[in-house]
């Protein structure tokens, strides 16, 4: 079987990758990209630390093949980072004190991305939902959702 | 050495089915679970692999216009608890699947495909008695999702065929209950769920169903069953309820953890008899 070719963009520039198309989407960013903000946890799906954006959704790459990943959008942390809204959740989220090991928090900051993206002031509930794939096994949540608040304060200016 | 194919139409996934009987890759949720080696290398799969997720044409929801509603395969969990036209059932089971990022990637046609008992669609499909549409090069055919899973992890796919959509026709009623028992908050997998649903209309029970996700090798459900309770008054209820929920009872066949199951249904289905019977307002009971 040959290697396929598939062209994607990534963090907002045009690449190809070349390989095996069920080669796991994390190993790709990982290895073949450089991107080490995401992080393999469980590897099947359910904690959220390898989650990265794809076509303005949440997902999780240590699940989705690169043949999945044909002509998507795909960002990750090292891309959400230098946006105006990645930037103001990462500094609120240092300034709240929601980051102990960091392990979750490229995940965390995502998700957060997303739900700051379709919504303003966001209730816990939604807050607490937006992030229920995203196991954080140092702060207990209560920091994150405090820092979430933050976030979206800031960046409505009150 | 994987051997995988990425078809760019539906005509040409069937011609590769029909050739190769690559196993389709929806969202990949399970098979790549499956197939997981670990950090850095590649998954293994035992059998080719058809990449279909990007196949437009089993994408998206549509209403016909005698009010069928029509699912494609490839629609996912997150997209079906976003549409309203989607039935109350169906759509509060694909909104408490998983988590967000979960719910962003499975599809239906995975979920039914997979057939696990524990999955989270088949058991409301099976409620609205829906049926699917398989194609293959030979055309299309019809059947109902309850006769397609045929046990745990066991479907009527014929290795040419692939599920193209599903199709539910509106079920009248006003009565409508759905929960489900999970592990944990997020992406929890059925312990036990139930569907229910009832019509009733100047005091008479003109329809009735009921069906139980993880609580069997598929999901249970019996006409013969509802009919005990279809046609009557609702005033009968209290005395008809402890007949009815013994020979619910008797359908379902857990393996794990039989009593806490057996025991959880009967208390959520009596819960829902107690509200129509004290003539609870008309809709959700929650
Ligand atoms: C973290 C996590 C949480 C989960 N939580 C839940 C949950 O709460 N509830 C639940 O029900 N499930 C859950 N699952 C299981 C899984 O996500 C679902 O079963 C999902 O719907 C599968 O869809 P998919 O598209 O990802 O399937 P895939 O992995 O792509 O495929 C699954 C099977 O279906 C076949 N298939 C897929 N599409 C078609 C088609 N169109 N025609 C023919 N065959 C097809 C495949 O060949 C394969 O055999 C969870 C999984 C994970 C990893
Ligand atoms: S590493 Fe992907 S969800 Fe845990
Ligand atoms: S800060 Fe350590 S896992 Fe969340």
């Amino acid at each position: 079987m040959l290697d396929k070719k598939i062209t994607f963009t990534l963090n907002g520039k045009k690449v190809e990758f070349i390989g095996d198309p069920l080669r796991r989407l994390i190993d790709t960013l990982r290895e073949d990209f450089g991107l080490t903000g995401v992080k393999e946890g469980c590897g099947e799906g359910e904690c959220g630390a390898c989650s990265v954006i794809k076509d303005g959704k949440l997902v999780t790459s240590c699940i989705i093949p690169m043949g999945a990943v044909y002509g998507a959008d795909i960002w990750t942390i090292e891309g959400i980072r230098d946006t105006e809204l990645g930037s103001t959740i990462v500094e609120a989220f240092a300034d709240g004190g929601a980051v102990q090991c960091g392990f979750c928090i490229p995940g965390m900051v995502l998700a957060s991305y997303v739900l700051l993206k379709e919504k303003s002031d966001p209730s816990e509930e939604e807050i607490r939902q937006a992030i229920s794939g995203n196991i954080c096994r140092c702060t207990g949540y209560d920091l994150i959702v405090k820092s979430i608040r933050l976030a979206d304060e800031r960046r409505r200016g009150v | 050495m994987n051997t995988c194919y990425i078809p760019e139409n539906l005509t040409e996934a069937l011609e590769i089915r029909r050739k190769t009987h690559a196993l389709p890759l929806a969202g990949g949720t399970d098979l790549m679970v499956q197939a997981k080696q670990g950090i850095g290398i590649n998954p293994v799969f035992k059998s080719p692999i058809m990449i279909i997720t990007g196949l437009d044409e089993l994408k998206g929801i549509r209403v016909e216009d005698d009010g069928t509603l029509v699912i494609g395969a490839l629609t996912t969990s997150a997209e079906i608890a976003a549409d309203e036209r989607v039935f109350y059932h169906i759509r509060t089971a694909a909104s408490q699947m998983g988590a967000i990022s979960l719910r962003n990637t499975a599809t239906i046609g995975g979920n039914i495909a997979n057939a696990s008992p524990k999955g989270d669609l088949p058991q409301p499909l099976i409620l609205l008695d829906a049926t699917l549409t398989l194609a293959s090069l030979d055309g299309e055919r019809e059947m109902k999702v309850d006769d397609f899973i045929t046990g745990a992890k066991k479907t009527a796919l014929n290795d040419d065929e692939i599920i193209k959509e599903i199709r539910v026709k509106p079920v009248e009623a006003n009565y409508l209950f759905y929960h489900k028992i999970g592990t944990r908050k997020a992406n929890a997998i059925s312990k036990l769920s139930l569907s229910a649903m009832a019509n009733v209309k100047d005091g008479l029970i003109l329809d009735f169903r009921a069906s139980s996700g993880a609580a069997g090798d598929k999901v249970k459900r019996k006409r013969e069953v509802e009919e005990m309770l279809i046609g009557k008054a609702v005033s009968d209820i209290p005395s008809l309820k402890d007949g009815f929920l013994t020979a619910w009872n008797g359908i379902l066949s857990p393996h794990a953890m039989p009593t806490y199951r057996r025991e959880s249904t009967k208390r959520m289905l009596s819960y829902f008899l107690d509200k129509i019977s004290e003539g609870a307002e008309l809709g959700i009971i929650s």
